[in-house]
């Protein structure tokens, strides 16, 4: 099972690769929006994981090209900030299927990625 | 001028811009470097930590010192890691940030963050205090509470808000000694702080509420109504007779949030001796709080010679008077302008 995760902090990125490397994901990680919608569009992914605010793309744009994927739509879990409600409610009009508020739990990020694709290994 | 100085004048004017190129240059590739330089330990830092925070049992997060003894010794590499502790610190919960507490106390990250506590820089100052507060290291309180009454605002304000971080409400206690102004602005970011803070004890709401610094007064005051304190509903309507005005709007707003049956007249009492932005706040108070006994003093209010008076009494006797807004109608001046139009947009918003 392959997630990809997007977050240009990278030490948010190590945590949340390492958390679900732990649990057998096959994981890919994209420090910028731009990098992911080109992951998107070449790889085979059973999830992605994104935050809101990105360098070059957006995560609205990277939820919008996770769900107009020719053959497959994506699942998508929005990463977001307090006080983003209203981007949240943007991101569930584009299609997201969950999203998770920081501070998180690394542990509640691991059970919400469960609900989407089965345990890796 | 001679040969000899025109040529000098020309060398340096030719070489003025090579010098200033060559100093830009020399930065930026200063620049680039110190961001590399970030960048490569900001991802030997993030394995570090990421792997510290699920580390398995067996492994203490103690090894670190070993594995990353060569860097560890370096300040500005030390400050990196603080500074990306505190990142993931803000973005986690949870039992992670458990195991993060004690890499950064295992790499006695705190001890620089404590420091800079002894800097004479405001901002470095101000730094530390945030660092430990993040990092909940409450063992340094001490040190933080003395800084609560800090001449620097910042500073103060940065130690004000770790107290409350680390205890919650009862550390607040710093209002008790505090000699320096309470900014507006320090007071959200309180609030904000206490946000989701239970408080039981209200006994020093009380006190503060008799403080002879004015700030602690209304910060008191916004606390009271923030809590819904009723324990000291005597002491705010006393605080209707301070010589301060800020101090009497909070005691309006928290009696408006929490009125009584005796609350309009104790609030009407004050009036005459008040200036006109009090008496607006007052006739504003009394479209929530006001009763039928308060219609005799609005309609006095409504032969104002003040305008915005006039208008604010308006508006309240519109909400209290039996007739409703159909009762401005019946002014003498009701058919001239501005007020026709007053009371029509009055009339429209009761209406509404």
């Amino acid at each position: 099972m392959t997630v990809l995760v997007v977050e240009d902090e990278i030490i948010m990125l190590k945590t949340i690769e390492l958390r679900l490397k732990k649990d057998g994901y096959n994981i890919i990680v994209s420090e910028d929006g731009r990098d992911a919608l080109k992951k998107i569009e070449e790889l085979n992914l059973d999830l992605i994981i994104t935050d809101i605010m990105m360098p070059f793309a957006s995560g609205l744009e990277i939820i919008g090209a996770a769900k107009n994927k020719v053959g497959k739509k994506i699942p998508v879990i929005v990463l977001s900030a307090m006080g983003q409600e209203n981007v949240v409610l943007e991101a569930f009009q584009l299609g997201a299927d969950d999203y998770i508020t920081k501070p998180f739990s690394p542990n509640e990020l691991s059970m919400r990625v469960k609900r989407y694709v089965p345990q890796g290994v | 001028m001679n040969n000899f100085q025109f040529i000098n004048v020309f060398y340096i004017y030719l070489l003025l811009p090579v010098l200033l190129f060559v100093i830009i240059l020399s930065l930026t590739i200063y620049k680039k470097r110190i961001e590399r330089r970030t960048k490569l330990w900001q991802e030997s830092i993030a394995v570090l930590i990421s792997e510290s925070i699920f580390f398995t049992e067996g492994e203490e997060p103690e090894d670190i010192n070993d594995n990353y003894s060569n860097l560890i010794n370096l300040p500005a590499y030390r400050q990196c890691l603080i500074n990306e502790i505190l990142k993931i610190r803000k973005s986690l919960s949870g039992i992670s940030t458990v195991n993060l507490k004690e890499v950064y106390e295992a790499l006695h990250l705190d001890e620089d963050s404590h420091k800079k506590l002894k800097s004479s820089k405001w901002h470095i100052k101000a730094k530390g205090i945030q660092e430990l507060a993040i990092m909940e290291q409450v063992k340094y309180v001490k040190k933080i509470f003395k800084l609560t009454n800090n001449p620097n605002e910042l500073v103060r304000s940065e130690a004000q808000c770790a107290l409350v971080n680390f205890y919650g409400f009862p550390g607040l206690r710093f209002l008790n000694v505090t000699v320096y102004p309470i900014s507006q602005l320090q007071q959200i970011q309180l609030l904000n702080v206490l946000y989701l803070v239970k408080a039981e004890n209200f006994d020093p709401v009380k006190k503060w509420l008799n403080s002879t610094n004015k700030s602690v007064v209304a910060f008191a005051l916004k606390l009271a109504k923030f809590y819904n304190c009723f324990e000291v509903y005597d002491d705010v309507v006393k605080c209707l007779q301070a010589p301060n005005s800020h101090i009497k709007l909070n005691a309006l707003e928290y009696l408006k949030n929490m009125p009584r049956e005796d609350t309009p007249h104790q609030v009407v009492a004050t009036y005459s001796y008040e200036n006109k932005e009090y008496k607006l706040a007052i006739l504003e108070a009394l479209q929530i709080i006001g009763t039928d006994e308060n219609i005799s003093f609005l309609q006095g209010r409504l032969q104002d010679n003040d305008d915005d008076i006039k208008a604010a009494a308006a508006k309240a006797l519109s909400k209290l008077h039996p007739q409703g807004a159909a009762y401005l109608l019946t002014q003498s001046f009701a058919d001239l302008n501005p007020w026709k139009k007053i009371f029509l947009q009055i009339s429209n918003e009761r209406a509404a």
